[in-house]
């Protein structure tokens, strides 16, 4: 176990002694408090339409019940915030393992006493955090505003878990691409690929039959996290994002073992 | 490769690209026009002879050596994958969810179970929608969880590419739903969850009862679709399985035969006394009532319902644990702070209150026979007192409460079984109306209040249950001033915080 902490701090020290932890981050937080302060600014606008004097004020019933601070804020930024997640968090794996190679470090790695299981689970945990931590960081405005909008509690942590699946989830993708590659812009690139195809599958809906229509819904990444930021935790999704984090912990190790037949 | 051919590399790195176009064309204009479509066909194919050429160069891994090496990790990628699926598979049949929404939207009401467990046969359910509209996107996520429960057959289709569907079921706006089985459908405009239940109940189309109500002596309107109209129970019980009809007490001599209940919503003036024979001939022949009666009217019920022990003093509950209501004095709009343990209010806690603005108190007195049942139903707080009164409450009215006057819980409504040889009758006197107008009938639980009384009534206890709820998260703007002290206070500085700490490392690494 001890080793295994030792490469978890080592790969954390690596990640904040450069400026590109602090500059994803930044980006992060900067996008999120964009589109959250856009989002409120419409908000406030439409509803200063609606119980305006000449539709009648508040009391008028002119207001439709879905336009809420919940509804028309809290819940939008947090599907487009998954959406900034693609663009972001290749940049945060892109050099995990793909550095390793590029200098020629991995086979030094793989001399220690770390077993090849303890390096993957490692590399996966320190990315693990860091996303953890970027999304608590964009995740500061919304919660703010939506305490006052009488959200509750348990609503914010399903979202906030729904964040950190997906969040995991992708940093799986790009662990992945990573693993494979020697190159950390080829490890972002494909990372980027990978992950904007799976985002959502929608778009093949309209060539292919109802049955592969519903199998690519099914391996989609968005409608997956969709339900986290109604509120609803469901176990299938859960399991599929845990299922992605195994299949890339498969492809790390295969790509480790790869290396040494090589 | 020679070296002005690409190589298998920038072949790869070429195909993703172009896919990555190809698809952000698409998220960005939610269409796949000709650049998207000839991205994605493009880097495919780079992606293919790439792929072909990589697996080329590894042909020198396919000595014994690298197999048994390699093998155990392809096993178990194989293994994962497949226990993914697997997993993932056996969640989704499990159906196993937790419902952390604030207003508990993807737990449905006992009601709502109930009719989708009754539903014989497959109910067709189209979602009308439009891209990017979020009501959509929270309607199907409720079809879901409903099409859980019972046995529904979801289908969507978007407005613009649904013209003939729209035409043919009379749709208007998107986010609309329509329930169909066979020939008959409904069409659902504003889908909440009690909203597909009326509509469900509606395609079931149960046989009807017959509720008769009175009319003539200034009793509430069941047409009225005002604040102060009674529009919404009427609909509420048309969806329950009831038929309405108007009832002209003044000019009847005995109560229709046909009737399974008499309903008496706040006469404003005294039954003219061939009414209330015809009624108490009714009762003792094993009829039904409901009764809604306010304080500071005489309505020449009292001595009937008297003769079935009810006490129907003349005076308001007055109950310091409400809340204001505008235009009724303070505390005088008590909240039902506990129910009897009755068929009629099976479901109903401390937890699930109703509201009865301006009530008068109801008493179960006396039973007339040993063999009858009668109890009060709902009852004020234990901090409640009798303010005497022969005139009705306003808001000029202040209650005062006189020295030595008793302070207890007040039942306000209560209910009685009579098991006579011609049949069963039954009464249930609620000492207030409002609570059951259209401004009143959806806040807390006064529908299901009133509606399981009807049930109850009428001997259908198989439909007593507690219905959906509506909840509207706040719709206040959020004050400018507070929006950019956050904007402010944590929108610019977080951001700006972790750029200096990015400038600094960089700063250290590059003088290092």
């Amino acid at each position: 176990m001890r080793p295994l902490m030792a490469l978890v701090r080592k790969e954390l020290v690596v990640l904040f002694g450069s400026p590109v932890a602090y500059v994803t981050l930044t980006l992060v937080a900067l996008v999120t408090a964009l589109l959250f302060f856009d989002h409120l600014r419409v908000y406030n606008q439409i509803l200063f339409l609606y119980t305006s004097t000449v539709m009648g004020g508040f009391e008028s019933g002119t207001v439709p019940g879905h336009f809420n601070l919940q509804d028309q804020v809290f819940v939008p930024l947090m599907e487009q915030l998954g959406l900034t997640l693609v663009g972001v968090i290749p940049l945060v794996t892109m050099r995990v393992f793909s550095e390793e190679k590029e200098r020629g470090t991995e086979e030094l790695l793989m001399t220690t006493l770390l077993t090849p299981h303890q390096i993957v689970v490692g590399k996966f945990v320190a990315t693990y955090l860091f996303v953890s931590l970027m999304l608590a960081v964009s995740f500061i405005y919304p919660v703010t505003s939506v305490v006052y909008a009488g959200l509750g509690e348990q609503h914010i942590a399903a979202v906030f878990l729904g964040l950190l699946a997906l969040g995991c989830g992708l940093s799986s993708i790009g662990l992945a691409c990573s693993a494979f590659s020697t190159n950390q812009l080829v490890a972002a690139i494909s990372a980027y690929a990978v992950a904007f195809v799976f985002y959502d599958f929608a778009w093949a809906g309209s060539f292919v039959n109802e049955t592969v229509a519903s199998f690519l819904d099914a391996i989609s990444i968005n409608p997956r996290f969709r339900p986290f930021a109604e509120g609803l935790v469901a176990l299938e999704d859960v399991v599929y994002f845990a299922g992605m984090a195994a299949i890339a912990y498969a492809l790390a190790r295969l790509s480790l073992e790869w290396v040494r037949v090589r | 490769m020679g070296s002005g051919a690409l190589s298998v590399r920038e072949l790869a790195l070429a195909g993703t690209i172009a896919i990555a176009f190809g698809l952000g064309s698409y998220y960005a204009t939610d269409e796949f026009g000709r650049f998207g479509g000839l991205n994605l066909a493009i880097g495919s194919v780079a992606l293919l002879i790439a792929l072909i050429g990589r697996v080329r160069r590894f042909r020198g891994l396919g000595s014994s050596v690298s197999r048994r090496a390699l093998a155990p990790q392809i096993l178990l990628l194989v293994l994962v994958c497949a226990g993914s699926i697997l997993a993932e598979r056996l969640a989704d049949r499990a159906g196993i969810q937790f419902d952390a929404s604030t207003d508990q939207r993807f737990d449905p009401a006992p009601a709502t179970r109930e009719a989708l467990a009754r539903i014989e046969g497959e109910v067709r359910v189209t979602l009308f929608f439009e891209p990017f509209d979020p009501r959509a996107r929270r309607t199907r996520l409720m079809l879901d969880t409903l099409a859980r429960l019972g046995p529904l057959q979801i289908e969507e289709l978007a407005v613009d590419q649904a013209e003939a569907e729209l035409d043919r079921f009379g749709v208007s706006s998107a986010n609309s739903v329509v329930l169909e089985r066979g020939a008959q459908f409904e069409v659902v405009e504003r889908p909440t969850e009690g909203s597909l239940l009326e509509g469900l109940l509606r395609l079931e189309n149960r046989v009807s009862q017959t509720l008769y109500v009175a009319l003539g002596e200034g009793e509430g309107d069941m047409t009225d679709g005002g604040d102060l109209g009674f529009a919404g129970l009427a609909s509420a019980l048309s969806t329950e399985g009831y038929e309405i009809r108007g009832l002209v007490t003044s000019a009847i001599r005995e109560i229709p035969a046909d009737a399974a209940g008499i309903v008496i919503v706040a006469p404003r003036r005294r039954l003219r006394a061939e009414a209330l024979t015809a009624l108490a001939t009714y009762l003792d022949t094993g009829g039904r009532l409901i009764a809604l009666l306010e304080p500071g009217y005489e309505t020449g019920l009292e001595p009937l319902l008297e003769r079935y022990g009810f006490g129907l003093p003349p005076a308001a509950v007055v109950d310091p644990a409400s809340g204001p209501v505008e235009g009724l004095p303070d505390h005088t709009s008590p909240l039902v702070s506990s129910y009897a343990q009755h068929p009629a209010t099976a479901g109903l806690s401390q937890r699930t209150m109703a509201l009865l603005p301006g009530a008068r108190p109801v008493f179960a007195l006396r039973k007339p026979r040993p063999e009858d049942h009668l109890s009060g139903l709902a009852f004020s707080s234990h901090l409640s007192w009798l303010w005497d009164r022969d005139r009705p409450i306003d808001g000029h009215a202040k209650p005062a409460r006189a020295p030595g006057t008793p302070v207890r819980p007040h039942s306000m409504s209560a209910a009685g079984r009579y098991p006579r040889p011609q049949g069963e009758t039954r009464i249930v006197v609620f000492g207030d109306s409002d609570f059951a107008r259209n401004a009143y009938l959806r806040s807390l639980y006064n529908l299901d209040l009133i509606v399981n009384a009807v049930h109850w009534v009428t001997a259908s206890e198989e439909r007593i249950t507690l219905r959906p709820k509506v909840f509207t998260p706040t719709q206040e703007p959020l004050p400018p001033e507070y929006a950019l002290r956050m904007l402010y206070g944590v929108g610019l500085l977080v951001p700006e915080i972790l750029l200096i700490c990015g400038a600094i490392v960089w700063l250290r690494k590059r003088s290092a």
